[in-house]
C-alpha cells in the first residue's frame, strides 16, 4: 500500500551529527527519514509515524537501544530493524540478533555497507509485505498461542482462557504477559519491564507494574495469594514460571 | 559472569591459609610443650639442676610464637585487602575503557561518515559549511578527550608546568563563563556575584577552568530539565568559603555521592549502556580542588532533584 510512496527510515540515534548525517544520506537515497534522539520518543515515534525500517543505537539515554528492541518486537516482529553501535562485542551482537534484530553493524561503519544493508532490508520487507495477507496466516502462529497450567492465552483474539472462564486482554495487558511469556524463568525488574512493556523512565510509578501484576494473578494463578506463576523476588522485580512444579523450594 | 574456580577463588585462600596458620601455631605450642615435659620427666629422672635447661621461659616462647602468627597473618589479610583493591580498580579501568572506547568512537563515525558521503555526494556550498562544522566540533571533542587523558596524567603526577596566580574567583568564573558561553547556549547560568566581596585566591588558571568546565557539563549532561539551570553563589562559612553550584538536574542517589570522586567511577551500570562518559571527570575535579587545598563535597535530595555541589577552600583575606 506504500508501495508508490518513499519507504520511511526512521533513525534512534542520541548524537545529532551522526543522526543528521545518516538523514542527509538516506535522503539522497531517496528514503523518507525522521531523527528520535532519544528512546521514549523514539518509540512514540514508531508507533505515530509508522516507518519501514529503523536504524536503532544502543547507548540512548531514557531507555537503551536494547528495550527499545524488545518493546517493539512485542507489537511488531516484521519491521525491519538495524543496529548501529559503538558496541562492537559478540556478546551484544548475540544479545541483539536474539531480541530479534535483523542487521548489526558496528560504528564507524562503511557508508556504502550502511546504504546496501539499508536498500536490502527495506526491499526484502517490502516482498514480504506484497504477499502479506498468506504471510499473516503464516507467521506469528508459534507467538499467538501459549498454554501454561490450565490457563490458555491467544494474543490474536487477546483472549485467555483461565479457572474463572474466559477473559479478555487490554492491550497493554497482553503486551506485558507476552513480555513475561516470552521470558520464561528469566528474573525482570519493574524498571526493566516499565521500559520494555510502556516504553517509559520516568512519570509512570513502578506501581503500574505491581497492579498489573496483581490482576495477572487474579486470572491464572490457583491460590492469587501465594502466586506460582507471578512470583516476586524481592528488590528486584517479577519472574514467570511456565512450570511451576520445578521451582518450588 | 566468568566466577573464578572456587579453588582459587582469593577468599577461600585468604581462609586457609589463616587456618593452616593457626593450625601451625597451635601444633608449635603442643609440641613445644609436649617435648619441654618430656625433658622435664628426663630432668626428674636423672635429677639433673632444672636451671640449666630454661623451661621457665615457656610462656615467653609462647608469646613470641603468636605474635609472629599474628604479624603474619596481618600480613596476609593486607595482601587480600590490597587484591581487592587492585581488583576493583580493574574492573573499573575495563569499564573506563569500554565506555571512553565508545566516546572516542562517535566523534570518529560522524567524521568517517561526512567524509564519505563527500566524496559520494556533490553538495552546495552551504551544505558544505555546515557539515565541516559539524566535522570541525567532531575533531575538538576528539582533541578534547585525549587533552583529558593527558590532563590525568599530569595531574596525578602532581606535575604541572603552570604557575599559581592570584585571581579574584568570582571574576575567574565569569570569565569562565563568558569565554564558553556558546556551550552553554539554551541554558540558564547565573552567577551571583557577592557584593562588595573579592575572593582572591592563588589558582592554576588552566587547571581550575578544567574543574569548572567538568561541573558544567555534568550538571548539563545529567539533566532533562526543559532548561537546564545553574546557580553559582558564594557563601562564608566558618573560616571557610563555599562555591555552589547547584543544578536542575537529574539529581543523585544517596549512596553514589561520595562513590562519584572515584577514579572510573559511573553512575549506572557498563553492561544495562546506562553509564555514560569515562568516568574521570569529577574525579580530575576532586584532584583539582585539592592542589587548590579545598575539596569538593556533593550533595543531593536523591534522584530527580536537582545536585549541588561545594568547592570548599580555606578562607582567605578578602579586600573589597
Amino acid at each position: 500500500m506504500k508501495s508508490n510512496l518513499k519507504p520511511r527510515i526512521l533513525v534512534i540515534e542520541d548524537d545529532l551529527h551522526i543522526a543528521e548525517g545518516l538523514k542527509l544520506n538516506l535522503s539522497l537515497q531517496g528514503y523518507e527519514v525522521r531523527i528520535a534522539q532519544n528512546g521514549p520518543a523514539g518509540i512514540q515515534m514508531w508507533r505515530e509515524w509508522r516507518p519501514d525500517l529503523i536504524v536503532l543505537d544502543i547507548m540512548l539515554p531514557g531507555i537503551d537501544g536494547l528495550s527499545i528492541l524488545r518493546n517493539i518486537r512485542l507489537e511488531d516482529e516484521k519491521i525491519p530493524i538495524l543496529i548501529l553501535s559503538a558496541k562492537a562485542t559478540t556478546e551484544f551482537k548475540v544479545k541483539g540478533l536474539s531480541y530479534g534484530v535483523d542487521d548489526y553493524l558496528t560504528k564507524p561503519f562503511s557508508l556504502e555497507e550502511f546504504l546496501l544493508r539499508v536498500d536490502r532490508l527495506v526491499k526484502r520487507a517490502s516482498w514480504s509485505n506484497s504477499d502479506s495477507e498468506l504471510a499473516k496466516e503464516m507467521s506469528d502462529s508459534e507467538l499467538d498461542r501459549f498454554t501454561f497450567g490450565s490457563n490458555q492465552v491467544d494474543f490474536k483474539t487477546m483472549t485467555a482462557d483461565c479457572k474463572s472462564g474466559q477473559v479478555r486482554l487490554t492491550e497493554q495487558e497482553a503486551k506485558l504477559l507476552k513480555l513475561f511469556l516470552l521470558n520464561p524463568g528469566q528474573p525482570l525488574s519493574r524498571e526493566k519491564l516499565l521500559q520494555i512493556g510502556w516504553g517509559y523512565t520516568k512519570g509512570t510509578t513502578t506501581r503500574t507494574v505491581d497492579n498489573f501484576i496483581v490482576r495477572f494473578r487474579k486470572y491464572f494463578e490457583d491460590n492469587p495469594k501465594k502466586p506460582s506463576y507471578f512470583v516476586s523476588i524481592r528488590s528486584i522485580g517479577y519472574v514467570f514460571y511456565a512450570d511451576p512444579e520445578k521451582h518450588t523450594e | 559472569m566468568n566466577r573464578p574456580n572456587w579453588l582459587i577463588h582469593p577468599v577461600f585462600i585468604l581462609v586457609s591459609s589463616i587456618l593452616a596458620l593457626v593450625l601451625s601455631l597451635f601444633l608449635y605450642i603442643y609440641w613445644y610443650i609436649e617435648i619441654s615435659s618430656g625433658l622435664r620427666s628426663i630432668i626428674d629422672r636423672f635429677n639433673l639442676d632444672t636451671g640449666q635447661f630454661l623451661t621457665s621461659q615457656t610462656w615467653v616462647v609462647i608469646l613470641v610464637l603468636t605474635v609472629l602468627v599474628g604479624v603474619i597473618i596481618m600480613g596476609i589479610f593486607i595482601i587480600f585487602v590490597y587484591n581487592l583493591k587492585t581488583l576493583r580498580l580493574y574492573r573499573l579501568q575495563h569499564n573506563f575503557i569500554n565506555n571512553f572506547t565508545h566516546e572516542l568512537k562517535t566523534p570518529v563515525t560522524s567524521l568517517k561518515l561526512y567524509l564519505e558521503t563527500f566524496l559520494k555526494h556533490e553538495l552546495s556550498r552551504e551544505e558544505q559549511l555546515k557539515y565541516t562544522q559539524y566535522m570541525l566540533a567532531d575533531t575538538g571533542r576528539l582533541s578534547n578527550d585525549i587533552n583529558r587523558i593527558l590532563n590525568l596524567a599530569q595531574i596525578e603526577s602532581k606535575n604541572y608546568a603552570e604557575a599559581f596566580t592570584l585571581q579574584n574567583l568570582p571574576e575567574a568564573i565569569e570569565q569562565f563563563y563568558y569565554n564558553n558561553a556558546h556551550l552553554f547556549r539554551d541554558c540558564d547560568i547565573r552567577i551571583q556575584r557577592p557584593e562588595n566581596r573579592s575572593y582572591f585566591y592563588r589558582i592554576i588558571p588552566s587547571m581550575f577552568e578544567m574543574l569548572l568546565m567538568n561541573l558544567f557539563t555534568n550538571a548539563l549532561k545529567y539533566n532533562d530539565a526543559a532548561v537546564p539551570a545553574i546557580e553559582i553563589s558564594f557563601h562564608e562559612r566558618r573560616k571557610k568559603m563555599i562555591v555552589r553550584f547547584k543544578d536542575n538536574g537529574i539529581g543523585i542517589d544517596k549512596s553514589e555521592l561520595k562513590k562519584i570522586f572515584k577514579k572510573f567511577y559511573q553512575v549506572g551500570h557498563s553492561d544495562d549502556m546506562s553509564a555514560k562518559g569515562s568516568g574521570l571527570g569529577l574525579y580530575l575535579v576532586d584532584h583539582i580542588a585539592k592542589i587548590h587545598k579545598g575539596k569538593i563535597v556533593a550533595q543531593s535530595d536523591g534522584l530527580g532533584k536537582g545536585a549541588i555541589f561545594n568547592l570548599i577552600l580555606p578562607w582567605r583575606y578578602r579586600s573589597s
